[in-house]
């Protein structure tokens, strides 16, 4: 059902409007002088409809006619000539908070303005404790509104209007005020009252929020309705056409195309937009202020037929970004640097690339994984791989069959503290983020006056994609027979014949120091080195002097793990141990001096229990199943001391553990500076039928 | 659904006005409530300037009449009451015009906050500003009545013909109030000459001396053309209406509510008009 039809609709206003002359319009003194009123038509001709449940988006240039249109759909004035028919209840939020009389209280207001929204006051009583409570100024509710601040003034009105339970709601740029969580708030709130069904007509500039927000999109210029399409396309459109500006510029080479405008870049592959809609992006954080490129005065100081440059003044920081893009075989290169006009002190850049939730896998240095869904939910950013990895280049594959390429993106940084990270957006953004980023020490965040390079982004769409997937997985792990062991961030995960034998944990080491474990997951590794017979990888610890080597290597029916710990300080630890974690379904296990079955699970506990009476030295263990092949975990280093001991996880884990423990007999274990032989072992599978 | 139906081409017929106003009586109610709070709100004695205002003005017309221009004109029929009273009862009824006048004309200006940012019948912001100084006149009338009868006069059930004057003065009232509204948004004169019409109408309405002292022969050649004129003013009528339903005890004289009943109808009409016509747009003009 359409609950908003409008037909011809043409606005003419008297011309006073535009003017604003003193005398007023059609004054005596203008009269005499012989100027006669002239007119100006902000609106020609715009026939739109709205069915209900729909959300519209209204985008255009200031003066495009957006705010008249809005105006017209919700009765505040009629248009010159042609109809507007709205079934429904409206709320209207223009051109910020809603009628309020300054003399009057907080509370009075409410009732007020709940009142012209065509509530009752019992209806009102009902919603009020929610309305106050989303404004978030509860301690001024009974304060006259002429003392409140202008944020405070768009809280409560946004709150009235979105807790009247209209059945249609226009709002005009509301989400450009109030600090960024009460903005959040805001679009939360839009999101939810667009799940309920209402419908939504919502004029901002922001595209970002837009193309989240709405399914359809209407771009008015000079007060024609130019185009009327998803949000994707009227974005776009109005980018190419109509965004034609100084701090805008089209360059393409090949199938790729990419639009800076005005501090945000977005790149297109064969007229599919790889980056999502709010592009690629930097932001600057001073003071604890942040400064988003979009906000900065850009101007596109060379335009190529295959590259831009472009400078953008931040209006609030006495610097410049200089921006240098270049597209070249299928690859966008991007250099970003900022210009200091005196010593600024910024704490945090980031760089932002939004990309379209058609990507799916996420590949970070040697390691990958595929992205969470974006759950409604989600109100932050999400982050999924920190940088553990000291990586410089990541990858996004998209979903099987989706029109985007996969992209390669290597990460040039030039100045120290850089790291790198893959997130979720927000649900309204809908977006995969990859991050990279420099985060500033106190001591050591000014930048002195003058050009200061930030980093250099390539993002490679021409890659292969079964070469990613397969450098990916072929270089962290290794095979044996049906056996293979795969490396990711200090876990090692067996499988047989592509079933896991591991589970929870897989198989990782923990020392314990100064009374806390340190697991092996929590080192910072490098990139694995492996040819698929035999990988290499290191970690660092970021607390303790000392760095771990593993070496794995395929040998029969098993793998052999040998892990060398390289101090370059002495330090101590009371133990360690090298874990085996396996699937419940094995139910028996042996060791050196006993045997028994894995018990059920006991709730009631919260650690890992271990299942054996003697304490004995010992170098193997070994762990039966029905179903499962037996898993023989062997401590070969028998100098070092190891016990072997069988563990229930906690029952949260759900899993079996064959641990290779080494204690320290008389106080601490001593690690003194140099290389130090830290595990030695063997993990073999026997497959059932052998056994 | 149909309930909140709006089409843009309906906006301006007459016949949708009694709807519109029904639908926005809650909101009359919240905008009346409004003014009152607004006008005492930082004042330290609050509502007690309702009660203070017309007492004192009265006070001030009574000193100036009794001692320093003592010539006065009698009534038939009102001999007894004092000069007090029926200043008072002229004062009540004129500061109530007056007030209606003046605060219904920049209704609209003062409430553009409301006007340009949601829609209802706009009708309902002059006829609130109309409304509130109801309050001082009911106050007003209690002094009236009060001090009446204290210095010795009667209230028989006579008394409720005062309703019938009234409701034709408030006729004339909201007809004048949506037609000066809605002009004072596209043509600011307005108001300042409505704030000199009041003036003006102070001394010429009879408030302060009785209409017998105009009508009262003359040796004035045009003088009958100038009584004429005068009595085009519907106060002259009304004022003199209330003082024969309050001090005489009978319904007045009928002449003197054929005009101003004639006169309300027509304004009432042309002031709907009007306001139907360009209150839906009057947003353009804020």
């Amino acid at each position: 059902m359409l609950v908003i039809e409008a037909k011809h609709v043409t606005k003419v206003y008297p011309a006073r409007r535009g003017t604003r002359i003193m005398l007023g319009r059609g004054g005596l003194g203008d009269w005499l002088r012989g100027r006669r009123t002239t007119s100006f038509s902000a609106l020609r001709d715009i026939t739109l409809e709205v069915a209900a449940g729909e959300s519209l988006g209204i985008i255009g240039r200031n003066g495009s006619g957006k705010s008249t249109l809005l105006k017209i759909l919700a009765g505040v004035t009629l248009p010159t000539s042609g109809e507007v028919v709205v079934r429904g209840r409206v709320a209207s939020l223009l051109e910020l908070g809603a009628g309020f009389h300054p003399m009057l209280t907080g509370r009075e207001n409410v009732y007020l303005n709940a009142g012209l929204l065509g509530m009752r006051h019992a209806q009102v009583d009902e919603v009020f404790d929610e309305i106050v409570a989303f404004s978030g100024i509860a301690e001024f509710i009974d304060q006259p509104v002429d003392t409140y601040s202008s944020g405070m003034y768009v809280r409560i009105g946004f709150a009235v209007a979105a807790h009247t339970n209209p059945d249609i709601f226009l709002v005009d740029e509301v989400l450009s005020v109030g600090d960024e969580e009460f903005q959040r708030k805001c679009r939360r709130k839009i999101g939810e009252l667009r799940e309920q069904g209402k419908t939504i007509v919502f004029v901002s500039h922001d595209l970002g929020i837009v193309n989240t927000l709405c399914q359809r999109v209407v771009l008015l210029n000079k007060g024609e309705m130019v185009v009327r399409d998803t949000p994707q396309k009227t974005i776009n459109f109005y980018l190419r056409q109509v965004g034609r500006d100084r701090g805008v510029h089209t360059f393409t080479d090949g199938a790729l195309e990419a639009i800076h405008c005005d501090g945000r870049l977005s790149l297109f592959h064969r007229q599919e937009e790889i980056t999502a809609s709010l592009g690629c992006q930097m932001a600057l954080t001073s003071l604890g202020q942040r400064h988003a490129s979009t906000d900065a005065e850009w101007d596109v100081t060379e335009a190529g037929a295959a590259s831009c440059a472009a400078s953008g003044r931040m209006t609030r920081l006495p610097l410049k970004l200089e921006w240098r893009m270049e597209l070249a075989e299928g690859k966008l290169t991007w250099r970003a640097a900022i210009e200091c006009e005196h010593a600024t002190d910024l704490s945090l850049i980031e760089l932002i690339l939004y990309l379209p939730t058609s990507y799916l896998h996420w590949l970070y240095g040697d390691y990958a994984g595929r992205f969470p869904d974006i759950l409604p939910a989600d109100a932050g950013c999400n982050v999924i791989v920190a940088p553990e990895v000291s990586a410089r280049d990541a990858a996004a594959l998209p979903a099987e069959g989706a029109p985007l390429p996969p992209l390669l993106i290597r990460v040039t940084p030039h100045l120290r503290h850089m790291g790198l990270l893959w997130a979720n957006s927000e649900y309204v953004s809908f977006s995969r983020l990859l991050i990279s980023y420099a985060r500033f020490p106190q001591e050591d965040c000014t930048f002195s006056a003058g050009r200061h390079d930030v980093l250099t982004l390539e993002i490679d769409t021409s890659a292969d994609r079964a070469r990613i997937e397969e450098r990916v997985r072929a270089e962290r792990s290794v095979r044996s027979g049906r056996l293979s062991a795969r490396f990711e961030l200090g876990k090692v995960r067996l499988a047989f014949d592509d079933q896991e034998l591991t589970a929870s944990l897989h198989l990782y080491s923990s020392m314990f120091i100064e009374h806390l474990w340190h697991d092996s997951f929590s080192l910072q590794w490098s990139p694995v080195r492996s040819d698929g017979r035999r990988m290499t990888v290191s970690g660092e610890s970021r607390r303790f002097p000392f760095r771990q080597e593993w070496e794995i290597e395929a040998v029969e029916d098993g793998i052999d793990l040998r892990i060398y710990l390289d101090a370059w300080e002495p330090f101590e630890a009371q133990e360690y141990h090298v874990s085996v974690v396996i699937r419940p379904e094995y139910d028996h296990w042996e060791t050196d001096h006993e045997s028994g079955a894995f018990p059920p699970f006991d709730p009631a506990l919260s650690v890992w229990k271990h299942l054996n009476r003697s304490y004995a030295p010992g170098s193997r263990a070994k762990a039966l199943s029905s179903t499962l092949p037996s898993v023989i975990f062997e401590a070969t280093a028998r100098d070092l001391g190891f016990r072997m001991t069988p563990l229930n996880t906690r029952p949260d884990q759900n899993a079996r553990v064959l641990q290779a423990l080494r204690p320290s007999e008389m106080g601490a274990l001593r690690f003194e500076a140099g290389r130090h032989l830290y595990f030695a072992g063997q993990v073999r599978v026997r497959p059932k039928h052998e056994t | 659904m149909s309930v909140f139906l709006y089409n843009s081409n309906e906006q301006r017929q007459l016949r949708r006005l009694p709807r519109d106003l029904i639908r926005a009586r809650e909101l009359l109610r919240d905008l009346v409530s409004k003014n009152l709070r607004v006008r005492y709100r930082y004042a330290v004695m609050g509502f007690l300037w309702a009660i203070i205002e017309p007492l004192a003005l009265m006070l001030v017309l009574t000193f100036i009449f009794t001692f320093i221009f003592s010539g006065r004109v009698p009534v038939p029929g009102q001999e007894g009451t004092p000069f007090a009273v029926s200043l008072l009862c002229g004062l009540i009824f004129w500061q109530f015009t007056a007030a209606a006048l003046t605060s219904a004309t920049q209704s609209l200006i003062d409430n553009q906050n409301l006007v340009k940012k949601v829609h209802f019948a706009r009708e309902v912001v002059p006829i609130a500003a109309t409304g509130y100084p109801l309050v001082n006149l009911g106050i007003g009338l209690v002094i009236l009545v009060g001090l009446h009868l204290g210095l010795g006069g009667i209230i028989g059930p006579s008394f409720v013909y005062v309703f019938v004057v009234f409701s034709i003065h408030l006729m004339i009232l909201v007809g004048l109030a949506l037609l000066l509204a809605v002009a004072n948004v596209i043509y600011r004169d307005i108001g300042y000459m409505v704030g000199v019409a009041v003036i003006f109408g102070f001394y010429a309405s009879p408030v302060f001396y009785p209409l017998e002292f105009v009508t009262r022969a003359s040796d004035l050649p045009w003088y009958p053309w100038l009584v004429r004129l005068y009595l085009l003013n519907p106060m002259a009528e009304l004022l003199t209406a209330y003082r024969q339903v309050l001090f005489e005890g009978r319904f007045p004289d009928l002449w003197l509510l054929a005009w101003p009943a004639v006169l309300g109808v027509c304004l009432l009409a042309i002031g709907a008009y009007v306001s139907r016509r360009v209150g839906p747009t009057l947003s353009d003009y804020l």
